[in-house]
């Protein structure tokens, strides 16, 4: 049974449906496929085929443990698939924005293929069901509000005139959650969605000036002048500021209405009303019409300046000059003033990291604007901390679901390093084994996300089958691996418009910010591993490259996999960090390692043996905030590839010092 | 009775596509997926996004099926195997298939969603791009044939099939041919990684399967375009004229699915670049040696 | 006679109905592919008038060009969607007067000129195609020479004129000590 049956009886061709349902399982992975790997799922070997979009989606896939400001993602991205749907969760809690899991499992190949066949049968019996309720839930219920094409900004809670330019107000359809109308917190910006979204609007910035003497024009008739703020009599508009020309004197506000005075639209000339006010089809003030000529005269006490009216046609609009009304317009380097579409890129866009919360503006294909949000808040760091050192290294660990031994690395030598323990050089050389074993496997998942990020099948399939027998390899079949990788990087230098894709994209300029193969890249050297006295008795070279553009970063990291290979053979063993006993002690320590992503570094503060401070300093941190100059007025796939490249893991992403 | 038969092949030849498709992109060869994941689709609910343009959002799978559809009528599988022997045949396939950009544009203005409005505008640079390197190309292949009737194409390919007379322009229509039917690495409409489903991301059930279907058809369909145009159509020994374009129609559909495993999607700066400052003259010069050549043999 | 006189009278009414849609709806868009589709009609029109490259060439040639209209609107007009509802038409008057004075002149062009003597049977499509070659390539070669060079000399002239500078972006750092504004 699940409970996102469709609507239905289960006979016949439904029956056939059902099943065919049952062996198509297309799946949407929350977090991401990336988060998935690094816990060693093979999901294709089980089955599942991952799509690109909830729409396309028949399982929603959870792994892993989702934070809290996820949440609402998760439930929009449920809401967006199409019944029928199911609910698969591995190795979590079920949480309360979403529906009841239909099939739960432990978090492993194994629960996945057991979860895997239970789903199959759930879809086959229960796909079509004659009760089925509306999911509805908090982060999906919509506001209607008015807002003006011209003017975004305004959003009322009552259809009317817009207070800038008076014309009528149009309904948008926001979150009513969040109440902020620019924000999405969701993946794919589909139902839900407001009409800026097709270009109606304008980010019309009209400036005003502060010079004394300024006269107001409409910026769609600008032959209309006038000294006093008012309405433009053709349209209705509220007029702008503008540097003195001629002068001109209207006044409108002094209009003696006569009864044979006929007012209408300038916009909608069937509208013919005996006095003065809106049009009722686009709000617009109406503007009096002369009769016949001979009738000028009953127009009394109204002040027209002869060169406005007398020879123009009535009830028609002068053209209106599209590059004076698009003046203001922002506009890209292009020079093409085009809408602006803001658009979630996050947190479970295929193709980038997942659980980055990303929001673009796009003005056309260029990226005008981007925002990101850091997952966990300053308070939500280390919650609950258990001050036992045990579970403190498992809670270090959560910060790095795609790179769990080194985060354990670090929080044991900060740990021995507080207790002034010495480790034996024979773990310590092991311990890389295990350090490099993840990087190398990091850095595969990376390379298959980038594939998955350009549309190349063929590393994307690679990269991913390598990470996954990678992470579990011990010594010999590591020995057989290395020399599949050799070959896939080989294979990669030969690929056509690889480089084209990445050289000139993504440039960063040396920065000593940068961490890890960003900062190796852009000629920073910094590497914890180039001081490290176990690192250099295995025979540690640095890599760096001069060019700092994603081309660069991906040849740092292709050449640290190269390396890290011949660290591990060196080494000879690979063991997992385990912390030491260290008794009742009260001391401070501090570690740095350097983790596939940059140097990680972590000080804490023990009193008798309970962990009373600690303080963790991550790569990503640092790089997060590199995402807005990087991909600044960029073409949209540019700025994605540059983000890509970054290698963000937005788990590690703290917005300041932790402290328990 | 010639218009089912080429129909049912078409259908046939679609359904090869989609498995050729599967096994290349997952490493599985079933020959069940296609059918399987049809019926399912066919199956789930057809959402309708929330402020859609109705029209383009209707219209758009249907016309994209329609215009690969159409493009299939004037290709000859074998002499007298044809639904329609046009007379400006080859321009007519051409034709056709401009359709698809407008098909692309409604899916993508359609669903009032970012990611499908950037992939639909999108695929109009692609077209800006590729538009010229198939219609110059087969001015030159109608040059040699001095005819536009696809027939009359395949037979001047007698003694000498055109993959060889002008190799330049094969690669060129090739190129192009890949890049109409928005085949990897030129998918910039539907990007996975970028836009996620791009202009397929908000179509789901019959409109979906229909979307897919065309583009599947497309692709059959320009395969068969360049077998009739550069490859000598039924043409070779032994084996009867059918079998000769079945094999011929897969190989090259075979050989467009795979190019493009092997390399990252192109961007559309360097698409337009490359096609306008290389292509273009080169497809002019393929003309003008393809005239040289039809003057100089007799 | 009557069959094909039934579909350019149908495809005749249709080009004329996708035409007034053109002005009728509010978005843009639509606007360009109403357009589009009455082009599309017109060479259904000649196809059923037995001009097949004309009506193949018509087809092809205003769907491209169409298209490219549409993301011009886009571009460069306001509300592309049409979700405001504002009325886009101007000068009505004068438009109207052009309106009327060129369907006078068509008319006029259409009943009173010389056109030749009429052949009851149009001729086979491929013999219509070589006489096209011909005539291309014989009577009417400088003429369509002429206009060959000028659409290629206006294209370029276009394409320098809408080349703007692009201003270099100087490399990001972290700091932000690169700050673009509008």
């Amino acid at each position: 049974m699940i409970s996102g049956a469709r609507l239905g009886k289960l006979s016949g061709l439904r029956r056939l449906v059902a099943t065919a349902i049952s062996r198509d399982l297309t799946t949407f992975v929350i977090p991401g496929p990336d988060i998935a790997r690094a816990h060693g799922l093979d999901l294709a070997a089980a089955g599942l085929q991952i799509v690109a979009s909830p729409r396309h989606a028949s399982v929603l896939l959870v792994v892993g443990d989702i934070p809290l400001a996820l949440h609402d993602a998760a439930t929009v991205i449920y809401a967006q698939m199409v019944r029928p749907r199911a609910l698969f969760i591995l190795g979590t809690e079920i949480f309360s924005s979403l529906p009841d899991a239909d099939i739960m499992s432990r978090l492993s190949q194994d629960g996945l293929i057991d979860g895997v066949q239970q789903l199959r049968t759930a879809f086959a019996e229960g796909a079509f069901r004659l009760d089925v309720a509306d999911f509805d839930a908090p982060a999906l219920q919509i506001r209607i509000e008015y807002t003006c094409s011209m003017h975004p900004e305004i959003a009322l809670n009552e259809p009317g005139s817009c207070p800038k330019c008076g014309m009528t107000l149009i309904i948008r359809e926001t979150q009513a959650s969040t109440g902020r109308a620019h924000t999405k917190q969701k993946n794919v910006d589909v139902s839900v969605d407001e009409q800026m979204a097709t270009g109606n609007e304008h980010n019309a910035h009209h400036h005003m000036s502060d010079a004394a003497k300024v006269e107001f024009t409409c910026p769609m008739h600008p032959e209309v002048v006038q000294d006093a703020p008012g309405s433009c009599p053709r349209c209705g508009m509220n007029l702008e500021p503008r540097e003195t020309k001629t002068e001109h004197t209207h006044d409108h506000s002094q209009m003696n209405h006569d009864a044979a005075v006929q007012y209408t639209c300038p916009m909608h000339p069937e509208v013919v009303q005996d006095g003065p006010g809106s049009c009722p089809r686009c709000g617009m003030n109406l503007e009096p019409r002369e009769i016949t000529e001979s009738e000028t005269n009953e127009h009394s006490g109204m002040d027209h300046d002869s060169t406005d009216h007398s020879d123009m046609d009535h009830g028609d609009m002068a053209f209106m000059s599209m590059i004076d009304v698009t003046k203001n317009l922002p506009r890209s380097t292009d020079g093409l003033p085009m809408e602006w579409t803001e658009a979630p890129f996050g947190p479970f866009f295929p193709g980038l990291p997942g659980g980055l919360m990303l929001t673009l503006t796009l003005d056309g294909d260029t990226v005008a604007d981007s925002k990101t949000q850091p997952l966990f808040e300053n308070k939500e760091l280390l919650p609950q901390v258990s001050p036992d050192i045990v579970n403190f290294i498992q809670q270090i660990t959560r910060f790095g679901p795609l790179s769990p031994v080194a985060f354990q690395l670090l929080a044991c030598q900060a740990l021995e390093n507080a207790a002034g323990l010495e480790i034996s050089a024979n773990v310590a050389s092991a311990r890389i084994g295990a350090l490099e074993q993840e990087r190398i496997a990091n850095h595969l998942g990376w390379l298959a996300l980038f594939a998955q990020q350009t549309g190349f099948n063929w590393l994307q399939r690679r990269a991913a089958s390598l990470q996954l027998k990678f992470c579990l390899a011990d010594m010999q079949q590591i020995a057989t691996l290395a020399a599949d990788i050799q070959s896939l990087i080989k294979r990669l230098g030969k690929t056509p418009l690889l480089k084209s894709r990445t050289v000139g994209i993504g440039k960063l300029a040396s920065d000593s910010n940068l961490r890890g193969p960003v900062a190796r890249a852009s000629g920073v050297a910094n590497d914890v591993r180039s001081t490290d006295k176990n690192y250099i008795a295995l025979g540690f070279e640095a890599v760096s490259q001069t060019q700092g553009d994603a081309y660069a970063r991906l040849q740092v990291r292709l050449a640290e996999i190269i390396h890290s290979l011949k660290l591990i053979q060196v080494s000879g063993a690979i063991e997992r960090p385990t912390p030491a006993d260290t008794g009742e002690i009260s001391a401070t320590g501090e570690a740095s390692v350097e983790t596939p992503r940059g140097m990680a570094h972590l000080e804490l503060t023990l009193q008798k043996g309970q962990v009373i401070a600690a303080r963790l300093e991550t790569p990503s941190t640092y790089h997060l905030d590199l995402i807005k100059p990087l991909t600044e007025q960029q073409a949209l796939a540019d700025a994605l590839v540059a983000i890509g490249s970054l290698d963000l893991s937005p788990w590690e992403v703290q917005s300041r010092e932790i402290q328990t | 009775m010639t218009t089912t038969i080429i129909l049912l092949l078409l259908v046939f030849g679609v359904y090869l596509v989609a498995v050729l498709e599967a096994w290349i992109s997952s490493g599985r060869f079933r020959l069940t997926t296609p059918i399987l994941s049809g019926i399912a689709l066919l199956g789930r609910e057809s959402i309708v996004p929330r402020k859609p343009d109705r029209i383009f959002f209707e219209v758009a799978p249907v016309l994209l099926l329609l215009s690969a559809v159409l493009a299939a009528t004037v290709i000859p599988l074998m002499p007298g195997l044809i639904i329609t022997d046009l007379a400006t045949g080859a321009l007519f396939i051409n034709a056709a298939l401009v359709y698809v950009l407008v098909a692309m544009l409604m899916a993508g203005w359609g669903p009032d969603g970012a990611y499908a409005m950037v992939g639909g505008w999108r695929f109009l640079g692609q077209l800006i791009a590729y538009a010229m390197l198939i219609v110059m190309p087969i001015t030159a292949v109608v040059m040699r044939a001095e005819s536009l009737l696809t027939t009359q194409i395949v037979v001047s390919q007698d003694g000498l099939w055109n993959i060889f007379y002008q190799p330049l322009g094969f690669v060129l229509f090739f190129i192009a041919a890949m890049a109409l039917a928005f085949l990897p690495p030129f998918d910039l409409p539907t990007a996975t990684g970028e836009l996620a489903g791009g202009v397929e991301a908000e179509y789901s059930g019959v409109r979906l399967a229909v979307f897919r279907l065309g583009r599947l058809t497309l692709i059959i369909t320009l395969a068969s375009a360049t077998v009739v145009f550069y490859l000598g159509g039924w043409q070779g020994p032994w084996l009867p004229p059918w079998a000769w374009s079945g094999i011929k129609i897969l190989a090259v559909t075979v050989t467009m699915l795979l190019a493009g495993r092997l390399m990252p999607r192109i961007s559309e700066t360097d698409l337009l670049a490359w096609c306008w400052k290389l292509g273009i003259p080169l497809a002019l010069l393929n003309i003008f040696l393809v005239g040289i050549l039809v003057l100089v043999i007799p | 006679m009557t069959a094909q006189m039934f579909f350019i009278a149908f495809f005749g009414l249709a080009a004329v109905w996708f035409g007034i849609a053109v002005f009728r709806t509010y978005s843009m868009v639509r606007s360009a592919l109403a357009l589009l589709f009455s082009q599309t009609a017109l060479g259904a029109m000649f196809l059923s008038m037995q001009a097949e490259f004309l009506g193949v060439l018509q087809i092809m040639m205003m769907a491209t060009e169409m298209s490219i209209m549409a993301i011009f609107m886009v571009m460069f007009m306001m509300d592309p969607g049409g979700l405001s509802t504002m009325d886009m038409i101007h000068q009505k008057r004068l438009s109207l007067l052009a309106g009327i004075v060129s369907f006078l002149a068509a008319v006029g062009v259409a009943v009173f000129v010389d056109w030749g003597p009429v052949e009851m049977i149009a001729p086979d499509p491929a013999q219509q195609t070589i006489a096209l070659g011909l005539e291309l390539l014989g009577r009417s070669m400088l003429i369509f020479e002429t206009a060959g060079i000028t659409i290629l000399t206006s294209m370029i002239a276009a394409i320098s004129v809408a080349i703007q500078p692009v201003k270099q972006n100087t490399v990001p750092t972290i700091t932000g000590s690169n700050h673009h504004e509008h």
